[in-house]
């Protein structure tokens, strides 16, 4: 080897060293530049100050920006047809973009390759448009269902944002520690991170994360780690994000020439059918029971494999309504065939573990779940 | 020199090939490096230098463009989208049909899209990369390598126009996918306002425009594949395999990316950016995509351009 040579060959081997470093760089840059460093403040005041940011005249500044969504939980394979169904979000990584303009004026875009679904809300009426169906479905809101479109957030006017703050973290202290960490950066912007962590100690949770954007309180990201795995189990959270008002376009639609259109109206369910729907949940409620509480509670319900499986077969509709292909028969004969077998003293069944929840299957028809380790989990089971 | 005039010579003709002379040439890595030690030698052709540089590319291109191999493979890409559109206009009348066929059937615009969505996958990338995986272990092949370098051109300056023509050669598959597709919809289909994938829509002139962006995206990444063709073209001395390596690399790349469980990789591979011309298709326009896209060609024509011109420039040439 001549001496030219190393040095020939160093060209191509520094432009690996740039391209590396350039994909590396927002980390790198990160760890050099120092984390940003927002005034130090209490999970209290965090948030009191977020409750008065988000309940003020504005509420929610206009923005707009990517959201990410990646969930590695450590499930069974599911099947790969699943394609845009809300299934497919239980694994891998999707990206949606959203337009933020008020609370009754936004755009969310899921874009995949030649294909894009779009929901746009701007007034009392929105708009659904799928492109791979050439298909637009005007929604109204009726009157009076708009009341679970507010903002999400404890707002009883008859309490101060400090007073709320409190009482959350009243409740919550019971079974978390709650801490802020205020040199978090999400989207490139500073952002406090509000940690929370069970105290239990059968729980799979480690901890979850909801980072609030330093300057308008935004939640920006929530993680969801597993006990004893660095990397977030499910993760949300802006990649990209902007507080400046979108441009009007985005939530004007009209449904282009020769497309199917469609009407919906949602809130408004025939009466019957709404009865209907809370007399089963209330019957659910009966059935389901709670062991454990707090972060190591375990749900335990009835379940009878056979009645689910007709169910869901009988069906049709939903099943189409989610995405066609993913059909839930083959999806729980997947599931159920990486479960494994166990038995103890409480009987036997079938264990199904991922990172953050586990369910127990017993053979005398009841189903067990919950985001506790499998130990835990059978205590419960013998907890009649 | 008489490199470029040999090689005009050459043009001159029908035949495709240079005529490996009797004069028995042997540039080995010693004389290579012994030129630039002698600045008089090379006193008179570096003063017209950029003559002569332009001169070996309009060489090269024209020895690319008539040669009937890569006319004959334009051609048949050319039919392609004809193939799909008339495809399209038999089944456009019944019912059922998925959302794309409807597209196209309203606008004669989106057949063009439609035609790269299917092209870009596999067939593109094997007309570039026979192009690009010829250039060097081509002429190495034929024995006319040492003729080219034989003349004070440099090496890197003869890889320099070897890319060139490559990546022309990549815009000229683009463009004839796009011409093709564009005169094929025109003709089948209701010609008008354009309905994007975000279910807005815009004026036919925007539609042009953006097929040009479309067209633009989707030449540089051919470009980027023209890089690895090029750089594997350097390794060896017969050109099927440096054409048939690159095709291995792209169908492996394609394999890696329909396993979901490597997901974290799949945006590290190249043929993962190509499809991401649909980008102008959404409305607002996703430049983010586009430009991310751009970057990563950019990453790898930089990288393998290069490991090209380190292997290439060192490299003992004996045929």
């Amino acid at each position: 080897m001549r001496r030219g040579t190393y040095v020939r060959w160093g060209v191509p081997v520094a432009a690996a060293a740039v391209i590396g470093a350039a994909i590396g760089a927002g980390p790198v840059i990160a760890a050099v530049s120092g984390d940003p460093v927002l005034p130090e403040r209490s999970a209290q005041q965090l948030l009191a100050d977020a409750a008065a940011a988000n309940s003020k005249a504005g509420g929610v500044p206009p923005m707009s920006g990517t959201v990410q969504q990646t969930a590695s939980l450590g499930l069974p394979a599911l099947p790969q047809d699943a394609g845009t169904s809300p299934l497919s979000l239980l694994s891998g990584s999707h990206e949606v973009k959203v337009w933020y303009g008020a609370h009754d004026k936004m755009r969310v875009a899921i874009p995949t390759q030649l294909n894009e679904t779009n929901l746009i809300v701007n007034g009392g009426q929105g708009w659904y448009w799928d492109s791979s169906t050439n298909t637009a479905t005007r929604l109204t809101v009726k009157e009076g269902a708009g009341q679970e479109h507010k903002t999400p957030m404890p707002q009883p006017t008859d309490l101060t944002p400090q007073q709320v703050a409190e009482r959350l973290l009243a409740d919550a202290e019971k079974y978390t520690d709650v801490r802020v960490i205020n040199t978090a950066e999400v989207a490139g912007r500073p952002a406090y991170q509000l940690v929370l962590a069970p105290k239990a100690e059968g729980s799979l949770v480690q901890e979850v994360r909801i980072a609030l954007d330093g300057e308008t309180y935004v939640p920006l990201q929530v993680q969801v780690y597993a006990k004893g795995s660095a990397e977030p189990a499910f993760q949300v959270g802006f990649t990209q994000v902007t507080f400046t008002p979108p441009a009007p376009e985005n939530f004007a639609f009209t449904p282009p020439a020769g497309a199917k259109v469609e009407e919906k109206t949602l809130g408004d369910q025939p009466g019957e059918h709404a009865e209907e729907r809370a007399e089963k949940a209330e019957d659910v409620k009966e059935r389901v029971k709670v062991v454990g509480d707090g972060w190591a509670s375990v749900a335990v319900l009835p379940f009878d494999q056979k009645e689910l499986a007709t169910k869901a077969a009988e069906t049709p509709e939903d099943g189409e309504r989610f995405g066609g292909g993913a059909d839930p028969n083959a999806l729980l004969d997947s599931v159920l065939k990486s479960a494994t077998p166990v038995s103890g003293p409480w009987g036997s069944g079938k264990l199904i573990r991922t990172k953050l929840v586990t369910a127990l299957l017993t053979d005398d028809g009841r189903l067990l779940v919950g985001p506790v380790t499998p130990e835990e989990i059978t205590k419960a089971a013998g907890v009649k | 020199m008489s490199t470029a005039d040999a090689t005009a010579g050459a043009t001159a003709g029908t035949r495709a090939r240079r005529t490996p002379g009797l004069v028995p040439v042997k540039e080995t890595l010693r004389s290579a490096e012994r030129r630039p030690r002698h600045p008089a030698e090379r006193g008179t052709p570096a003063a017209r230098s950029p003559w002569s540089f332009w001169r070996l590319l309009r060489s090269e291109l024209g020895l690319t463009f008539r040669r009937p191999r890569n006319l004959l493979m334009l051609a048949a890409l050319g039919v392609v989208p004809v193939v799909i559109g008339v495809a399209l206009r038999v089944v456009a009348g019944e019912d059922g049909m998925g959302g794309i066929i409807e597209d196209v059937a309203g606008n004669s615009l989106m057949l063009t899209f439609v035609s790269f969505s299917f092209l870009v996958l596999l067939l593109m990338p094997v007309v570039v990369s026979v192009v690009a995986g010829d250039s060097i272990a081509g002429e190495a092949g034929a024995g006319t390598l040492r003729y080219l370098l034989a003349a004070p051109a440099g090496r890197t300056r003869l890889l320099a126009v070897k890319y060139l023509n490559a990546v022309v050669f990549a815009y000229a598959v683009t463009a004839v996918v796009a011409l093709s597709a564009l005169a094929t919809g025109l003709a089948l289909f209701p010609a008008g306002d354009v309905t994007l994938l975000s279910g807005t829509t815009i004026s036919m002139g925007e539609g042009l425009l953006r097929i040009v962006i479309a067209v633009g995206y989707v030449g540089a990444g051919m470009a980027a594949l023209a890089a690895v063709a090029l750089a594997l073209s350097t390794f060896t001395e017969v050109s099927i395999g440096a054409i048939a390596a690159t095709i291995v690399l792209i169908i492996v790349c394609q394999v890696l990316r329909a396993i979901p469980e490597l997901g974290e990789i799949t945006p590290y591979l190249l043929p993962t950016r190509f499809t991401n011309f649909d980008a102008v298709l959404r409305d607002p326009v996703d430049t983010a995509a586009l430009g991310e896209g751009l970057l990563a060609f950019g990453a790898y024509i930089v990288l393998f351009g290069s490991i090209a011109w380190a292997r290439f420039s060192g490299k003992d040439i004996t045929s």
